[in-house]
């Protein structure tokens, strides 16, 4: 599905991505750990074409998307949120899930009908918002409702798109274990043939949502497996898990 | 076309770059500092050149040439207090629109004190006359134009580049707030450069008028191609403002008299090549 | 996102109410008076339209308008078209001048974009003023309004002329609004609000910009077609940035973005200036004070200042209302 080759990126003296490469089947649920620094969100904006990468190539399905805009890839159905909240502010959360499903669904290129009243976007819009709870919230202007609620829509924007391939960043940094958890229970319950990618501090998450596991550090990729293997490493006990409980 | 066409030709151009560059500069540094778009930059030159006008009618030209700036930067002091401070915070829209309403008010200010009638002003005795060069005769009045222009950039660079307060200013355009962390008083040094800014603009002001009739609109005239210097030179830096200078002066010139009818556009069309294929200008002040 | 609430379509019946009523009942002054506003109101509903609902500050607005105007007395003068063949070859003309400045202005943000669009606006005030092909600082004269006569309507009276501009201005208003409610105009309010986000959403953020400010330079086309046929001359002073700044001016007071309100800008600002400049020679003082109020207030011009005032006393009294019933709400 997603075939990433060697991928290189350095900002000035610092190589923030070395050498990177991993296959993602369709459906698959990889998770990418690696402490503070070591290239996370760095190579989602390579994957999702808001920085380009010095050497190395991307395929989507087969095709090679390395030098495709950022809006390209998204039509082509590979989806990302930010670790950072980046949503429309001023807008209402309906508005907000109803920009994204519209976006992707070419309703926003007619100067005849409205985007967001059509009925294929409504459908969207109440199903993303079933799933992520935030159907209480549909009406609310973005910065009047709750970090957690935000952080949710951050995921939700993504998944209004449709896409088959998914690059989440971090979805439950800054919100409570319980909401976490409610968050980590929607993951699993997304249909099956959705690939997800998801960079993730929470251990327990990780282990709990992950087919496979990725570790990076200092931009390389230092583990690549199962799971149980990565639980039972020993390097990656001593020199990263080992950080994180001391954390 | 001869050597002496070309040198003529060339001086004509160095004395409107030089004038550009007296204006550009305090706009450029104070973009660079402030991220502040002063449109009434020109409004200020234009009352500069009143004031030099009326004191050189009474006392004479050099007490103008004096006078004007410090007036200029007086009424900078003011428009600080009264409006800039507080819009500091405010998004590019406001800051154009209101120092465009600032436009308006000084305009008909002008107009209400000095009458709608274009004032002249005398050169003084020693900058009267003209003398040749290489051939041409050439007004010594704008070689005089052009020294000045000169010696402000030479005298601005040395300050910018070997003196604390220049190291501070240079600080303060990288970046704002990691100078005001290193304990420096921004607020101060805004205010400073402000004020420097403005008695440019009343220096340039008063140094035009001998050589363009005084009129309430020259402000509203020469702020375009102050705006094209500043953004072609790139927004904050010295070197670009004199760079932009150049272009500008020398494209006008030489466009003027080799292709009559396309100057302007040529110059336009320059300005939107470099914005596009240079967002930050030729010389941005920041890396 | 845009909406238009029961206020906006109240404010907009009334306007249209008082156009037809001093359409009707004005003198010849007074109608000069109308058709300036109409035409001015063409002009910010279009500036309105990019800067209000796509953020992107044009300042070459005016130059769009004189290109429509010199557009339609090129078509009729050297391409020899008839008046509606060289009203809608100056409307589709200005659209795409439109729509190259804003598929090339696309990238800049902020005050590089003001200053671009500013950059254009010039370049074509010095293409018509340096070039005697348009007549150069003259100007053209001997314009010809359409010839209605078929209908029994004779345009080249006060009232009938008006009156074709306020159809004009409906017509512009109605499309206007169809645009903004379509996917297109939701999408360009999501570049407002976040272009990164939209971008990542697989959005064509420039082409989207494109599109709407060559809709936007129709329109404003359009506004040129009028005035040039009102005043059946045309000069490059039409092109000049102060006219594009004007009608910024113009936009903000009335209320950036609230649609109604720049059209009562509109109506408000020619209003003032006729009133004022028969009191005192000194108008732009007067503007440049009010200006500055308005924007240093932070209100959202005059129609957004009681939007949001009636907004903020409907939320009280719903508050108000809910107290009694409401349960507390947890941490």
């Amino acid at each position: 599905m997603l075939d990433v080759r060697n991928l290189d990126k350095s900002f000035g003296a610092i190589h923030v991505t070395r050498d990177v490469s991993f296959r993602l089947d369709k459906g698959e649920r990889r998770v990418i750990l690696g402490p503070n620094g070591a290239g996370k969100t760095t190579l989602f904006n390579l994957l999702a074409g808001e920085i380009a990468p010095d050497a190395g190539r991307i395929l989507l399905d087969g095709r090679d998307i390395t030098a495709a805009p950022v809006a390209e890839r998204a039509r082509l159905g590979l989806a990302r949120s930010y670790q950072k909240n980046t949503l429309f502010d001023g807008l209402t959360v309906a508005e907000n899930l109803g920009l994204a499903a519209a976006v992707a669904s070419g309703a926003t290129r007619s100067i005849l009908r409205d985007a967001l009243a059509a009925p294929a976007v409504r459908e969207t819009v109440s199903e993303v918002a079933a799933r992520l709870h935030l159907t209480p919230h549909l009406g609310a202007q973005v910065s009047a409702v709750s970090y957690g609620v935000r952080r949710q829509l951050e995921v939700g924007l993504a998944l209004a798109t449709r896409p088959r391939v998914i690059l989440l960043d971090e979805p439950t940094s800054g919100i409570g274990p319980e909401m976490a958890h409610g968050f980590h229970h929607m993951l699993s319950s997304l249909p099956r043939d959705l690939t997800l990618l998801i960079v993730e501090h929470d251990m327990d998450l990780a282990f709990d949502v992950a087919d496979r596991i990725t570790v990076l550090n200092y931009g390389e990729v230092v583990f690549d497996g199962a799971p149980d293997d990565a639980r039972n490493s020993a390097l990656l006990r001593d020199i990263y898990l080992g950080s994180w409980e001391n954390a | 076309m001869d050597f002496g066409f070309w040198l003529f030709q060339t001086l004509n151009a160095l004395q409107l770059s030089m004038l550009l560059f007296l204006l550009s500069v305090g706009l450029t540094v104070i973009f660079g500092l402030m991220h502040f778009v002063n449109l009434a930059h020109g409004a200020l030159y234009a009352v500069g050149a009143y004031v030099a006008a009326t004191v050189a009618g009474m006392v004479g030209y050099w007490a103008g040439l004096l006078v004007a700036p410090l007036i200029v930067a007086e009424l900078g002091l003011l428009l600080y207090w009264l409006l800039i401070r507080r819009m500091r915070q405010s998004g590019p829209m406001a800051q154009v629109l209101v120092t465009f309403g600032l436009i308006f008010v000084l305009l008909d200010l002008t107009r209400i004190i000095w009458g709608d009638i274009a004032l002249g002003i005398e050169v003084p005795d020693l900058l009267s006359g003209r003398i040749e060069i290489g051939g041409v005769t050439y007004p010594v009045y704008r070689l005089f134009i052009i020294a000045l222009g000169a010696a402000i950039f030479a005298a601005l660079a040395l300050v910018l580049a070997h003196t604390q307060i220049g190291a501070m200013i240079r600080a303060g355009v990288d970046n704002d707030q990691m100078a005001a962390c290193l304990g420096i008083n921004v607020e101060r040094l805004f205010l400073l450069v402000f004020c420097i800014g403005c008695a440019l603009a009343g220096l340039a002001g008063a140094v035009a008028a001998p050589v363009l009739s005084v009129t309430p609109d020259m402000g509203l005239k020469i702020l375009i191609p102050t705006l094209i210097v500043v953004v072609i030179g790139g927004l904050g830096s010295l070197w670009g403002a004199m760079a932009g200078s150049l272009i500008f002066g020398f494209v006008q010139t030489f466009g003027a008299v080799l292709m009559p009818g396309l100057a302007s556009v040529l110059i336009y069309a320059l300005l939107a090549a470099v914005l596009i294929l240079r967002p930050a200008g030729l010389f941005p002040a920041r890396g | 996102m845009f909406h238009l609430s029961p206020l906006r379509l109240g404010t907009l019946a009334l306007l249209f109410a008082g156009a037809l009523f001093s359409a009707f009942a004005s003198g010849y002054a007074g109608l000069e008076i109308l058709t300036e506003i109409l035409i001015l109101a063409i002009l910010v509903i279009a500036l309105d339209m990019v800067a209000g609902f796509g953020g992107m500050v044009s300042l070459c607005h005016g130059a769009l308008m004189g290109a429509g105007a010199y557009a339609f007395a090129m078509a009729g003068m050297s391409l020899g078209l008839p008046v509606w063949a060289a009203m809608l070859f100056a409307v589709l003309f200005t659209g795409a001048v439109g729509w190259i400045i804003g598929a090339i202005c696309a990238g800049s943000h902020g005050i590089y974009f003001i200053m671009v669009t500013l950059a254009f606006g010039q370049m074509g005030y010095a293409l018509v003023f340096e070039s005697p092909f348009f007549g150069g600082d003259d100007g053209l004269a001997g314009l010809a309004r359409p010839d209605l006569s078929a209908l029994g309507i004779d345009l080249n009276r006060s009232r009938a002329f008006a009156l074709y501009c306020l159809a004009a201005l409906v017509l512009v208003a109605l499309a206007a609004a169809q645009i903004l409610r379509s996917g297109l105009g939701r999408a360009l309010v999501g570049i407002r609000d976040n272009e990164r986000r939209m971008r990542a959403l697989g959005l064509t953020v420039w082409r989207t910009k494109a599109h709407l400010f060559g809709l936007s330079g129709m329109i404003a086309g359009l506004a040129g077609v009028l005035a040039a046929q009102h005043v059946m001359y045309i000069s490059p002073g039409l092109m000049a940035w102060t006219v594009s700044g004007e009608a910024l001016v113009v936009v903000i007071l009335g209320g950036l973005g609230t649609f109604v309100g720049p059209i009562l800008g509109a109506a408000a600002f020619v209003v003032l200036r006729h009133e004022i400049g028969a009191l005192t020679p000194y108008w732009h003082l007067v503007v440049g004070l009010i200006l500055i109020a308005v924007v240093m207030s932070r209100a959202n011009g005059l129609f957004g200042f009681v939007e949001g005032r009636l907004a903020r006393l409907a939320a009280r009294r719903t508050a108000k209302a809910d107290a009694p019933h409401r349960e507390p709400r947890d941490a």
